[in-house]
């Protein structure tokens, strides 16, 4: 397949660290600094957006429009926050972050073995996010 | 400069973009609520709001804050395009279109819209979340800017418009 | 799974009837439950074999409580005496009991005489988990060893069980085998009752 449809996930912990990292095809490769920095880059740039809101009850960037690419994010109650870095128009991606978010309570937080806020380095979670963007690109191809 | 119909933002269902050369004053249905012009500099040009209720910070920390929140984004952007293999360091300032940049974000309450002219003039324009696609409203601005501001022979490049 | 279930309250204890209906525990509510009881008792050992004892303790308390009710329940308080009788009895009654499932399957070993096993692809306790890399071979199912343990132990037959991941060939992921080596003198009895 020529182009992903999604190039990265990002997972960033209340804090801003970056807790997992998954790269599906981008051009040119990211360091780990990089994404380091970029996680607690947009961590911050998230909380920023919710100040400057112009109505109150802002919750923070949702969908980042580029001229190359999308970037939908997802925040969950605890402030853990998802975000995937598509091609741009790329539908269905809440739906899509919301799954992950669900694997992420399944097979991390149900996991006696993870430490709270720490980085992901769990097996079940990597072959089962695999899966699920694998169904997302199929399902993109079968359009 | 009221070309916008401020008031008008719940009634408004979302909508295409406004005709590209939309003539001001005809209320397009866009329902814009904020409007800032930088330079490259950072200096705020213009401020306009139509529609705020909510004000945290007092004008010039909120013209440095939403000014640096641009800087980080645009820089975000670059370094995190995917499509370009050649990226610069994270926090270098960029020239005005160099390397990718963004041209809205999103979030509950209020929509962005963002363009950089070359002369590295930014044009922001905050809206109802869900107003389509503003470039071309943008544009359209920036025309206005470049027809009576620029050629004016009384403004002084680099300060507030009046 | 053993289910607390239905809110109904009785005055006496003694007039709960024992018949079962349809009683389920949320798995998330087990699954957070089991992952504090691995974690807590994490807190507690300094060694990997001492952690899975410890697991297996936990099992064994519950197996010899399901045997003392299964009994009772489904059996009219008679239990099984031979070998082969006890080893279904885990494999159908009271895996389904506790996993809503029978297991997956019931295994002779092949080199020794005195083993058995009983194999699950997917053990519902390990649902969640994924056993980091330098834990070696652990595996939690050894609270699952630990209530097959106390079965056994407790109808008559000591046996040595343990709990491995094996993988197969073709899958990502190993199943787990539960490993049953039984005391010498239960091999005897069962030679002695032909």
């Amino acid at each position: 397949m020529a182009q992903p449809a999604i190039y990265s996930l990002f997972i960033i912990n209340k804090s801003g660290g970056l807790i997992y990292y998954k790269d599906y095809g981008s051009a040119g490769r990211m360091d780990t600094n990089d994404s380091l920095r970029l996680a607690s880059l947009w961590h911050s740039m998230h909380a920023i957006s919710q100040q400057l809101s112009p109505i109150p009850g802002c919750t923070g960037i949702d969908l980042l429009q580029a001229h190359n690419f999308d970037l939908h994010c997802f925040q969950s109650l605890t402030g853990t926050k998802f975000f995937v870095i598509c091609e741009t128009g790329a539908q269905n991606m809440e739906t899509l972050l919301k799954a992950i978010y669900e694997l992420y309570t399944d097979f991390v937080l149900k996991n006696p073995f993870y430490e709270m806020e720490m980085p992901i380095r769990c097996e079940l979670f990597d072959l089962n996010i695999a899966q699920v963007i694998q169904k997302d690109r199929l399902a993109l191809l079968g359009r | 400069m009221q070309f916008f119909g401020g008031s008008s933002l719940t009634s408004v269902a979302p909508e295409a973009s406004p005709a590209p050369a939309a003539p001001p004053g005809t209320g397009t249905g866009a329902n814009a609520q904020v409007l800032y012009v930088f330079n490259r500099n950072g200096v705020c040009l213009l401020y306009r709001e139509w529609h705020r209720p909510l004000r945290t910070l007092d004008p010039a920390q909120d013209h440095k804050l939403m000014f640096g929140l641009l800087f980080s984004l645009r820089s975000f952007t670059a370094k995190i395009d995917p499509t370009t293999a050649e990226k610069g360091n994270l926090g270098v300032p960029l020239l005005p279109g160099q390397c990718c940049s963004f041209y809205s974000f999103k979030t509950n309450t209020y929509k962005l819209n963002f363009m950089e002219s070359p002369s590295g003039i930014k044009l922001i324009l905050i809206t109802h979340p869900r107003t389509g696609d503003q470039r071309d409203a943008l544009k359209h601005i920036y025309n206005l800017y470049v027809e009576y501001v620029v050629k004016n022979p009384l403004y002084a490049p680099g300060t507030p418009i009046k | 799974m053993i289910g607390v279930g239905k809110a109904k309250q009785y005055a006496n204890v003694l007039d709960k009837p024992l018949s079962r209906g349809r009683q389920e525990v949320s798995l998330s509510a087990f699954a957070f439950l089991f992952s504090e009881l691995v974690q807590y008792n994490q807190t507690q050992v300094d060694n990997i074999a001492e952690l899975e004892r410890r697991l297996e303790d936990a099992g064994y308390a519950v197996g010899a409580r399901v045997l003392e009710l299964l009994c009772h329940r489904e059996k009219g308080n008679r239990r099984e005496t031979r070998l082969l009788g006890i080893l279904s009895f885990i494999h159908s009654t009271v895996w389904k009991v506790l996993f809503g499932k029978v297991a997956d399957s019931l295994e002779k070993g092949t080199e020794h005489e005195d083993e058995y096993m009983i194999s699950e692809k997917e053990l519902l306790v390990n649902r969640f988990i994924s056993v980091p890399k330098d834990m070696g071979a652990f595996n939690c199912g050894a609270f699952v060893a630990g209530i097959v343990k106390g079965v056994l132990d407790n109808a008559g037959f000591p046996a040595v069980v343990t709990a491995h991941f094996v993988p197969i060939e073709g899958q990502q992921r190993p199943r787990t085998t539960i490993l049953i080596k039984f005391a010498e003198e239960v091999l005897h009895r069962e030679a002695r009752l032909g």
